[in-house]
């Protein structure tokens, strides 16, 4: 039987966990909410994130928090970038096209190979000496890095907060996440927002991928799983707010943490995948109707 | 004889906005019926709830004392009750005939026969569209895809036909004809409700009005009635008024 | 649809009609030429990726669903006819119980997600390849990483593999020929189209949309077990490859997504070009299929079948013009 401070321990790992994968997440939701895209691009930018970071510390001893917040304004402007290139072309619809679908998978897969051109097969790592650094608040014990990490996701998802709520761009983008042709109507520049929302969700997608690369060993193909647990966070937690992307991320690292248990690390992505089926089979009705648009009155 | 349909208090919320509220009524097998009422007023929400495309959150609808499960409109269908849209909506890649096709082949008494039968040459002509069986729907005009909608969901043999402004965007000649249709229709045997904002189509085609405004059912009665109820002139008066 | 080819005369309709025909009696009979073992390994493997790229186009070039998760079919087809031939079981019996398992997972991921509006089937789609790919990887009854390898008495018989894998696509394109005729496909189309207008019209997308994924794996998991038997060792780095499922979805794409014959003609495409590809630019072909995808999505949707179709009314069109050709 665990004993109480395992268990206790293992409740805290989870919640660090958590917070990350709630950093993970919002960068999709942003540009699902107000685009209804599903950008399968965002592992890829999650794993340039990564490497941002680490060619950053590794080239130029840049502390990875550091790049974390440079990581910002730099893919934020990428998805500018990307978005002027590729994404205002897609037809706008309220239900992700086998375009867009397909769009995105395809520059996925470029980015996957550019990250294989430019840093090869091999795992790598970030390693500072918090890596190693244990805290102890009693009987708990803390690895410093996964708490920095912990801390740093919810700052940025605090600072996300106040921009949805404080500022002219995050009205319109709430507006448009709750029914486009609405916040058309009420004068919401649709154009410039979702530029700008794109911009954003790759600029969390890039920022994420650092803070992940704090805690993982990555590759290129690094964007992959972590795409299927933002999605099942979307799933569980639902769009309305960002209370539900903090329970979706909390049951799947609770879900994922306990596994260990009883199977291997490895099998995790099957873990998400089982989390995913039975969210769906479970809540069909709810979950299908957050994604939805609200039904217009007549 | 017992009402064709009946409506029974039918509520339906959205995350907390009432969009009807307690809305009943009944309409007897073969007549035309009008539903109108000022924009927001939850005609278009009704019809999708009699479509069976959307559950009522408290109420019931009865067709032919069969009380509707509303999960899938394919059901409703199958139980003889058919929608057109408010916004066309056809198969783009599909052909003026072929789309016809689809309501044939899955509608009430479906064809097994493929398509090119007598029912959808018959309804291609009765709706005037024969001379385009062939074009792809995508290059239909406005007001030849509003017709298409009619076709399609005749093709599809529905007891109760439910009309989304089948007459906004067309010409005044073209919503006569359509009218004539919507009579043509009736005397075949088919139930229609006819949701719209042409007053004047409403008023010319249909033998009992409903008015609804803020999602309850206002008044129901004669179009003449209707026209000159205080309560529904208020409706109408106050909100053009007040916007 | 085609206005095009109305003005074509019922002689060349009934030589394009017959064209298949031939095209089956030329490969069947090619063997008789002695073209070499190495061209008979390439043959067989496009009739492979025929089978598999006609059998995407089934639910997502007809039905408009968009699965990245079709290499879950060839690997569990692969690993269970593997498994049943190594008990003895024969070849045929091997297949179809290929083809069936690929059908049940195909179940596990269309009844949670095909009743719901939204990318909930692609996603999961990434998800289930991820997952099987994990697990399989683990497992040890099949080997897990280092493969399994089918062990079957007698003499290997190339010539029988290559004919194998004809007849399952042959097998392949009839299905998709009668889909594509019948009450069923229009049912794809307009869900594809428009799912709640075809509901509107009392089509059941639930169905449909199952009935398409469940036939689409039952030939994607059996000719993962012809391919495993012709190999005779699999692994799940090889058959549940993420290239695997990016190259089911690609051949269609290329050839025209939605059309009969463009599965095929993308799955020739993809096999003639891809061991070159390989071969020549081992590292880029992740970034080659990517960039492809993207250009012709914004270019030429249609693949090869919708540059074929701008040619030919353009053609058609010239003749008219010319006088060459009667008019209507």
């Amino acid at each position: 039987m665990m004993s109480a401070v395992d268990l206790l321990n293992l409740v805290i790992a989870a919640l660090l966990l958590a917070g990350v994968y709630a950093a993970m997440s919002v960068g999709m939701i942003i540009v699902y909410g107000v685009m209804k895209i599903v950008n399968l691009a965002h592992a890829g930018f999650l794993m340039l994130g990564a490497y941002f970071v680490y060619e950053l510390y590794a080239r130029f001893s840049i502390d990875p928090l550091l790049g974390v917040l440079l990581a910002f304004p730099v893919f934020f402007f990428i998805g500018l970038g990307v978005h002027w290139i590729l994404i205002r072309r897609i037809p706008s619809s309220d239900q992700p096209t086998l375009t867009s679908l397909l769009l995105l998978f395809g520059l996925w897969l470029v980015l996957q190979n550019l990250g294989y051109l430019i840093w090869g097969n091999a795992d790598r790592a970030i390693l500072t000496p918090r890596t190693l650094y244990v805290l102890q608040i009693g009987p708990i014990s803390f690895p410093a890095v996964r708490l920095i990490v912990f801390g740093a996701a919810v700052a940025s998802i605090g600072g996300l907060e106040l921009v949805l709520h404080k500022t002219w761009f995050g009205r319109a983008v709430r507006a448009l996440m709750q029914n486009s042709d609405a916040g058309r109507i009420v004068g919401v520049n649709v154009e410039k927002t979702a530029r700008i929302a794109f911009g954003m969700g790759i600029a969390f997608a890039g920022a994420a991928g650092g803070l992940l690369a704090m805690l993982y060993s990555f590759s290129p193909d690094f964007g992959g799983s972590f795409l299927l647990r933002a999605f099942v966070i979307i799933v569980l937690g639902g769009l309305e707010s960002f209370a539900g992307v903090a329970i979706g991320a909390l049951i799947l690292a609770l879900a994922e943490t306990f596994s260990i248990l009883v199977l291997p690390a490895s099998y995790q992505p099957a873990i998400a995948f089982s989390l995913l089926v039975l969210a769906l089979v479970v809540l069909p009705e709810g979950v299908a109707g957050l994604w939805n648009k609200r039904h217009r009155l007549a | 004889m017992a009402p064709i349909l009946s409506v029974d208090r039918v509520t339906k919320y959205f995350a907390g906005l009432a969009a009807l509220k307690e809305v009943s009524f009944e309409l007897r097998q073969g007549g035309i019926y009008g539903l109108i009422g000022p924009n927001g007023a939850g005609k278009t929400t009704l019809l999708t709830i009699v479509a069976g495309a959307l559950r009522p959150t408290a109420g019931s609808v009865i067709f032919q004392d069969r009380r509707l499960s509303g999960a899938k409109s394919f059901r409703a269908v199958r139980a003889g009750i058919v929608r057109t849209h408010q916004i066309p909506r056809p198969f783009r890649a599909l052909s003026v005939l072929a789309n016809i096709s689809v309501g044939s082949r899955f509608g009430l008494h479906a064809q097994r026969s493929p398509s090119g039968t007598h029912d959808e040459r018959r309804i291609l002509e009765w709706v005037g569209l024969a001379h385009l069986a062939d074009a792809p729907a995508a290059t239909l005009s406005v007001g030849d895809q509003k017709r298409l909608e009619l076709a399609r969901a005749l093709a599809a043999r529905p007891k109760l036909l439910l009309c989304d402004e089948v007459c906004s965007g067309l010409t005044e000649s073209e919503t006569l004809s359509v009218l004539r249709l919507l009579r043509e229709i009736q005397q075949a045997g088919t139930t229609i409700l006819y949701v719209e904002h042409n007053l004047k189509a409403i008023m010319s085609v249909c033998d009992h009005v409903i008015v609804m405004n803020y999602g309850r059912k206002l008044a129901e009665g004669s179009p003449q009635a209707m026209q000159n109820d205080p309560a529904v002139i208020e409706a109408y008066i106050g909100r053009t008024a007040g916007t | 649809m085609k206005g095009g080819l109305n003005s074509v005369s019922s002689r060349s309709k009934f030589a394009a009609a017959l064209a298949p025909f031939f095209l089956v009696a030329i490969l069947a009979l090619l063997p008789l030429l002695e073209p070499g073992s190495e061209t008979i390994r390439l043959l067989f493997v496009t009739f492979v990726w025929v089978t598999v790229s006609v059998a995407w186009n089934l639910l997502g070039g007809f039905g408009g669903q968009v699965s990245f998760g079709f290499a879950v079919f060839y690997g569990l087809g692969a690993y269970a006819a593997a498994l049943s031939l190594n008990r003895g079981i024969s070849p045929i019996l091997s297949f179809l119980l290929a083809g069936t398992v690929a059908v049940l997972a195909s179940l596990l991921v269309g009844l949670p997600t095909f009743r719901l509006k939204g990318p909930y089937f692609a996603i999961a789609t990434i998800g289930a390849s991820e997952a099987v790919r994990v697990v399989m990887t683990n497992v040890s009854i099949t080997g897990g990483a280092s493969g399994y390898r089918i062990m079957e008495t007698g003499t290997f018989d190339q010539l029988q593999h290559f004919y194998t894998a004809l007849a399952l696509a042959v097998i392949a394109v009839a299905i998709s020929m009668l889909v594509q005729r019948s009450k069923f496909g229009l049912a794809l189309i307009a869900i594809r189209e428009d799912e709640e207008a075809a509901s509107d019209l009392g089509v059941n997308p639930f169905r449909a949309k199952l009935l398409a994924h469940a036939l689409a794996a039952a030939l994607t998991g059996a000719a993962g077990g012809v391919y495993a038997r012709y190999a005779a060792f699999i692994h799940p780095q090889g058959v549940f490859a993420f290239s695997v499922g990016v190259a089911i979805l690609l051949m269609p794409i290329i050839g025209g997504v939605g059309t009969l014959w463009g599965p095929v003609i993308g799955a020739v495409v993809y096999g003639l070009v891809h061991e070159e590809l390989i071969a020549s630019f081992p590292q880029l072909h992740l970034l080659l299929y990517g960039s492809l995808l993207i250009l012709i999505i914004f270019f030429e949707p249609g693949g090869v079948m919708g540059l074929l179709e701008k040619s030919f009314r353009v053609f058609a069109h010239t003749r008219r013009l010319s006088g060459s050709h009667p008019q209507r």
